[in-house]
């Protein structure tokens, strides 16, 4: 019954997946950097718990997909037999620290472009054009470098992944299906009961519900490319939501239409895009935005180039590393997602404090 | 009319999480009592600003929109 090829039913199966994606966070406020400001300038957690159950309903939705035999996750780039824990954490410390200079990750920007917002087509642009360049361009000779210099084959020490479960069943001397089953029970277990224990999380059904949405298009990825888009003889590689080389990939497809394919990622970028679009318009939240002044440019420029960076050099961003990655419970994906995490806190500081070095002393000095 | 605010802050043009920043500094210097007005155009600083004025513990005395710029006026209480 299937004629469609398995590109074009996970470039659709992108497209919607990103289509819920950018309608829910449109609707509801989802950021990863906004989750981060709210925490550091307000101390308001809500948004911060949104993305940790967004974190927890992935882990439970994949995990139970990995163990019903349903799709095999040990096939994603996340849980590769290479740790590149440099890359993770440099890349993430970029990607986190210049999201917070461009007015949000790598997702928000493409939900911002559906909102009207004209800055994000040129943070767009110029993180699209660092990300190619990161990956195959004049950047990439750096970072394939590096990667050469102090990736840790796993494999070669008796591993089979960077799964977190496998790690700690080696470490106890379990047997790693056991110790993956355990250790994601335990983690799925830690997150909810991080975001339910507090009152006002429980009391702010949008940011649950935004939690929920999320996390549930993430596994909804896994699917489309896992079973939908499955073939045996031209498989497609197993993937879910992340936004950095999606977006350098969407550009090269606009301009090299005619001799490219279409794949998940690609999908999910027009989807994103076009959700927020719709719900904007829908809610009258349609605005077209312009930059401010000077130093907005400016801010942006280099807050995107930072975030094209390094999203390639950390495999992925808030979304593909801090949820679609820790879906697989990989350890490079916690490093990046910890990194993201710093490297946002840091950027927050900087605004505030309005240097580097007045931003690493306020850092330690709160710490 | 509106009463005139104390203080104001034009943070149009600006995105998440400067239009915030920018307020939580400029209200430092606002007496308690007083009002801070901010005028912005991101549509993500109305949730914002309810959720700093629910969090900080001040009053969110006006939250308005005049065609492309929301205007917010906080009155410190502490």
């Amino acid at each position: 019954m299937n004629e469609l090829a398995p590109s074009t039913i996970a470039g659709i199966g992108g497209f919607l997946t990103g289509l819920a994606f950018g309608a829910v966070a449109q609707r509801t406020n989802f950021c990863a950097m906004g989750a981060i400001s709210d925490f550091v300038l307000m101390g308001d957690g809500r948004r911060f718990r949104a993305w940790i159950l967004a974190i927890a309903v992935a882990i439970m939705g994949t995990q139970a997909l990995h163990f019903a035999g349903v799709l095999d996750v040990d096939k994603s780039i996340y849980l590769s037999g290479t740790l590149g824990w440099l890359g993770a954490i440099i890349g993430g410390l970029m990607f986190g620290f210049g999201m917070t200079q461009a007015g949000g990750c790598a997702g928000k920007t493409l939900i911002r472009l559906g909102g009207g917002n004209l800055k994000s087509l040129i943070v767009t642009t110029v993180l699209g054009i660092v990300a190619y360049t990161t990956l195959r361009g004049l950047i990439a000779l750096f970072r394939v470098q590096l990667e050469d210099a102090t990736n840790i084959d796993l494999k070669a020490r008796g591993l089979q992944s960077q799964n977190i479960g496998e790690l700690a069943g080696m470490a106890v001397g379990l047997n790693s299906g056991t110790a993956r089953i355990a250790v994601a029970a335990i983690v799925a277990f830690a997150l909810l009961l991080y975001c339910f224990r507090d009152r006002d999380f429980r009391r702010s059904p949008v940011n649950i519900i935004a939690g929920i949405l999320i996390g549930a298009c993430s596994v909804a990825g896994w699917l489309v490319t896992g079973v939908l888009a499955a073939d045996d003889f031209n498989p497609v590689p197993l993937a879910s939501v992340t936004f950095v080389s999606p977006i350098a990939e969407s550009l090269q497809y606009l301009m090299t239409f005619t001799g490219s394919t279409v794949n998940f990622g690609i999908g999910t970028v027009g989807g994103v895009v076009a959700g927020s679009f719709l719900v904007a318009s829908l809610t009258g939240a349609f605005h077209i935005e312009s930059f401010a002044d000077r130093n907005d440019l400016v801010r942006h420029l280099y807050g995107a180039a930072l975030m094209g960076a390094g999203g390639v050099l950390a495999l992925g961003c808030t979304i593909g590393q801090g949820i679609t990655g820790m879906s697989t419970l990989s350890l490079g994906s916690l490093i990046a997602w910890l990194s993201i995490l710093g490297g946002g806190y840091l950027g927050i500081k900087y605004l505030e404090e309005g240097s580097f070095g007045d931003a690493i002393r306020a850092v330690f000095a709160r710490g | 009319m509106t009463p005139m605010a104390n203080v104001t802050l034009d943070a149009k043009g600006l995105n998440c999480p400067l239009p915030i920043l920018k307020a939580k500094k400029a209200l430092k210097d606002v007496a308690v009592g007083g009002t801070l007005e901010i005028l912005a155009t991101d549509p993500g600083s109305v949730a914002d600003f309810d959720g700093f004025c629910r969090t900080t513990g001040n009053e969110l005395a006006e939250s308005s929109q005049d065609g492309d710029v929301y205007r917010f006026v906080i009155k410190r209480l502490k």
